[in-house]
């Protein structure tokens, strides 16, 4: 296992949100380059590169930049960047915008050059207030200097980043409830499209990518596709800005090629598992994923496709590391909480679903329930499943599966007590 | 898209436009899928996930209300792994649901009651002490009430608001199992055409101020009507039934769905229309001023038409058209003018741009038609005005009989007043603004020793006769 620095290469430079530093390091380099390009060399750049989706689904990017790119409606088309990190587990974005802003605002430009969009909208998560201001800080520097705003860098090209802050909802993270919500509607996902075509922002071709995708752009154009893929696996090519939460020695983002084992990862930049009680389970990729037990993270890599391999997910790659003191009813109870209170409602299985599916659970976790609630349960985890609009519900059925049917001896009936 | 293809549902073969929803499609079909939130009017959200079916070829079930039509397509409703889905579907939406269908309004003509029976019929998986309670009445405002238990959330109410009044009140507020309809903050309905969500409503969670708890709706009957309020002519059902005192009344309009006039919806003036036919309705005859008894009321007038040497004939621009035909040649026959004066029905007040019409003779095209005529009569030269219950006549020089249907709001008195029975006991056509005819049956029976225009027609021509 080699250590690998592609987003995270600047993260520990003194002062490096103030944008002399930044430019003292090399930020905004890859501009100059990328003006001598078409738009589309620059798309044709990232395919070949590999570069998936960084927000936790992991579709190619470039599929995504050419839609917005080809789009014939004669529509200005808009980039947005999607910062509304909410998933629990997941702190990798807030990384990026604090630890290194102009990192992110260059990959603006990149790909609002590359697609042909001249608006860039920032959707940042409400909580993230402090982020938010050494990001519009950045911002800031970067118009006085002309770095951004009617000719950038003086090439005549203009962009122009307006920062929006979202008002506090989990669901805003899904591309078309973040749009809803950037247009000044409530936060609801969108029916999905019957053809292959765009996002929308009001009726604008749009391109909504996660912070960590855009902020890989700049290595890409910088280095070549070539480089960007001697990192990872053929499949999932590249880096992520991996993290680890719960019980760790180290906890952190600490960025890995994809396709290293996880074990090894956790011990090498985790410092393994705190104190003495021994790894019982990892959610691998932020809370949304379906839980590995420790046998199953000893056989895991991480990269996509063996995470679907082992019927869980990579999601954003943010780890949750949970040691064998760990009640499972208790957790599976505490993230159906979360769902219960973040489902926008919209959606009859999900909005009824994830508030049933939590009274179930607390009554099995105080020993309240008889058998039945674990059939229940299961049942309506089906229900959940590929019946809604957008992946949350389906998401919490793969959560509740896999807890009730990795940890079966925990989820029997008449437990007594729980915590 | 207007090509028609063949597709398959439960192996039988229907022909459909290509392209088109498959909901619609199937229910034209007579075939039985559930929906809260599709409406041909609003079209489809798919938030409620009822109206899931099977197509050949996913791996998942499907929302009838978001697939097109294509070529070959084979849809199952039926089935034991759809129903589950839809049972189960069902099942969510009534967890939280409080089951209060003895005291609500909408029992009778539920959709998640008619699910219930048809889909559902399971016992109750979750307790009456584990459901989450809400707010059972919030007054949204134009007398529209809203119980937060009862909604499925289907936003058909927030979307007709939004979409087609333009209006906006309303809104989805909360999240997740606590989400809610409310207004917006700082407003409340203020559109004209509001109590339609109560039409609109699925559930029994919106309930006008106007029909609640005044019915269970199996006791009403329902007759095909045509709204009077203006010369738009909405149809109209008109639900009636016989009260405990054996008196038959109209409990309440709704709209009839007519493309060609007003699409699913009408005003909420014209909803609201069937009230004044009885809290207004002439029963009683007059005679200078102050009531009388029907045998002197006869009297008085059969006294006018027998001293008057020239008459003029007024009427109403509400009356049918074969009543205004029946009057024109009675008008002939006694050799009188005829005038239906249309000036006084212009209110630009409740006029807008889209179904509320400031011309409010609601028959007004049966006038033109009729060739009668619309100038207000000279009546210097006659010594009576017989006025079939045109609303705007003033004074005249010469004596005056009214023969009326609803009290004047002020006005002149005429020298006799005789009742004439309301619209909505007599029949017959109307014409829209747009040309429109419409049949308009009488919702209900005639009420006894009430006259219509045939009958005031024959007696006033009898007394002429034998005079």
């Amino acid at each position: 296992m080699r250590d690998v620095k592609i987003v995270s290469a600047r993260f520990d430079i003194d002062g490096m949100y103030r944008l002399d530093t930044a430019l003292k390091e090399g930020a905004y380099s890859t501009l100059e380059k990328a003006f001598s390009m078409s738009g589309r060399e620059i798309v044709d750049m990232v395919h070949r590169s590999g570069l998936r989706g960084k927000g936790g689904g992991g579709a190619p990017a470039a599929p995504k930049w050419r839609l917005v790119a080809d789009d014939e409606s004669g529509l200005d088309s808009v980039v947005v960047i999607n910062c509304d990190e909410s998933e629990p587990g997941t702190f990798k974005d807030r990384q990026i915008i604090s630890k290194d802003p102009h990192l992110l605002i260059e990959g603006i430009l990149l790909t609002s050059y590359a697609v042909g969009a001249h608006d860039a909208y920032i959707y940042i998560r409400g909580e993230y207030r402090p982020f938010e201001k050494i990001l519009r800080r950045a911002i800031d520097e970067a118009y006085e200097a002309g770095i951004l705003g009617e000719s950038v860098s003086g090439s005549g090209y203009r962009v122009d980043i307006t920062v929006h802050r979202g008002a506090g909802a989990y669901i805003c993270g899904e591309k078309s409830a973040l749009l809803e919500s950037l247009e000044g509607k409530r936060g609801h996902p969108r029916l999905k499209p019957h053809a292959r075509e765009p996002e929308w922002y009001f009726g604008r071709p749009t391109l909504v990518n996660n912070v960590e995708t855009i902020a890989t752009v700049p290595y890409i154009v910088a280095n070549g596709p070539e480089a960007y893929r001697g990192y990872g696996t053929p499949e999932s090519p590249g880096t992520l800005l991996f993290g680890m939460s719960g019980h760790i020695e180290r906890p952190g983002i600490y960025e890995a090629e994809f396709g290293v084992s996880m074990m090894e990862y956790i011990e090498r930049y985790g410092g393994g598992v705190r104190g003495k009680a021994g790894l019982k389970a990892v959610i691998p990729g932020g809370a949304s994923t379906p839980v590995l037990t420790a046998d199953e993270v000893k056989e895991a890599r991480l990269d996509y496709e063996s995470m679907r391999a082992l019927g869980s997910s990579l999601g954003t790659g943010g780890m949750i590391v949970m040691d064998e003191s760990v009640d499972m009813v208790g957790v599976l109870e505490n993230l159906l909480g979360f769902y219960r209170y973040e489902s926008c409602g919209q959606c009859t299985p999900c909005r009824e679903g994830t508030g049933w599916s939590d009274r179930i659970v607390s009554s099995i976790l105080s020993g309240e329930d008889d058998m039945g609630g674990i059939d229940k349960l299961m049942e309506l985890a089906d229900t959940m499943n590929g019946k809604t609009i957008c992946v949350f519900a389906p998401a919490v059925a793969g959560v509740i599966k896999a807890f009730v049917e990795k940890f079966p001896d925990e989820f029997r009936a008449g437990r007594g007590g729980g915590r | 898209m207007s090509r028609m293809v063949e597709i398959t549902v439960d192996g039988i073969r229907i022909e459909a436009q290509e392209g088109r929803l498959l909901l619609p499609v199937l229910l034209e079909n007579g075939f039985g899928v559930p929906y809260f939130c599709y409406h041909e009017a609003l079209g489809p959200d798919g938030n409620c996930r009822m109206c899931m079916v099977e197509i050949e070829g996913s791996k998942r079930p499907q929302i009838s209300c978001d697939t097109f039509v294509s070529e070959g397509m084979e849809v199952r409703t039926e089935g034991e792994s759809i129903e589950s889905v839809r049972r189960r579907i069902l099942e969510l939406e009534l967890i939280n649901h409080p089951v209060d269908c003895p005291v609500c309004d909408k029992a009778g003509e539920c959709s998640l009651q008619n699910y219930y029976m048809e889909y559902g019929l399971y016992g109750g998986r979750v307790g009456r002490d584990e459901k989450l309670h809400a707010e059972k009445r919030v007054d949204l405002g134009r007398g529209v009430l809203h119980d937060r238990e009862r909604c499925v959330l289907c936003q058909r109410c927030v979307r007709f608001c939004r979409d087609i009044v333009g209006s906006a009140e309303l809104c989805v507020a909360g999240r997740g199992e606590r989400s809610y309809i409310t207004t917006v903050p700082g407003r409340k309905l203020e559109n004209d055409y509001a109590v339609n969500i109560v039409d609109l409503c699925p559930v029994g969670a919106l309930s006008s101020v106007d029909f609640r708890f005044k019915k269970r709706v199996w006791f009403l009957e329902t007759t095909e009507s045509v709204c009077h309020g203006c010369e738009r002519n909405c149809s109209i059902y008109a639900d009636h039934a016989q009260d405990f005192d054996g008196v038959e009344r109209i409990y309440r309009f709704r709209p009839r769905r007519n493309d060609e006039i007003n699409g699913h919806f009408i005003c909420d003036e014209g909803r609201f229309g069937y009230r004044e036919l009885e809290e207004r309705h002439m029963e009683s005859c007059r005679v200078a001023g102050a009531d009388s008894d029907e045998k002197e009321a006869e009297a008085k007038a059969r006294e006018l038409i027998e001293r008057a040497s020239s008459i003029v004939v007024t009427a109403s621009a509400d009356l049918y058209l074969e009543e205004m035909k029946a009057i024109s040649e009675f008008a002939l026959k006694i050799g009188a003018s005829l005038h239906i004066p249309l000036d006084g029905y212009d209110d630009p007040d409740f006029s807008d741009e889209w179904l509320k019409c400031s011309c409010r003779a609601s028959n007004r095209a049966s006038v033109l038609e009729s060739g009668i005529d619309t100038a207000y009569p000279k009546l210097t030269s006659s010594d009576l005005l017989i006025n079939f219950d045109h609303p705007h006549i003033s004074s005249s020089e010469a004596k005056r009989l009214d023969i009326v249907s609803l009290e004047m709001d002020g006005g002149d008195e005429a020298d006799v007043t005789l009742p004439l029975s309301v619209w909505s006991r007599r029949s017959g056509t109307m014409i829209s603004r747009d040309g429109v005819r419409q049949y308009c049956g009488n919702i209900l029976p005639p009420a006894r020793n009430e006259r219509d225009i045939y009958g005031w027609i024959d007696t006033i021509s009898r007394w002429k006769d034998e005079s």
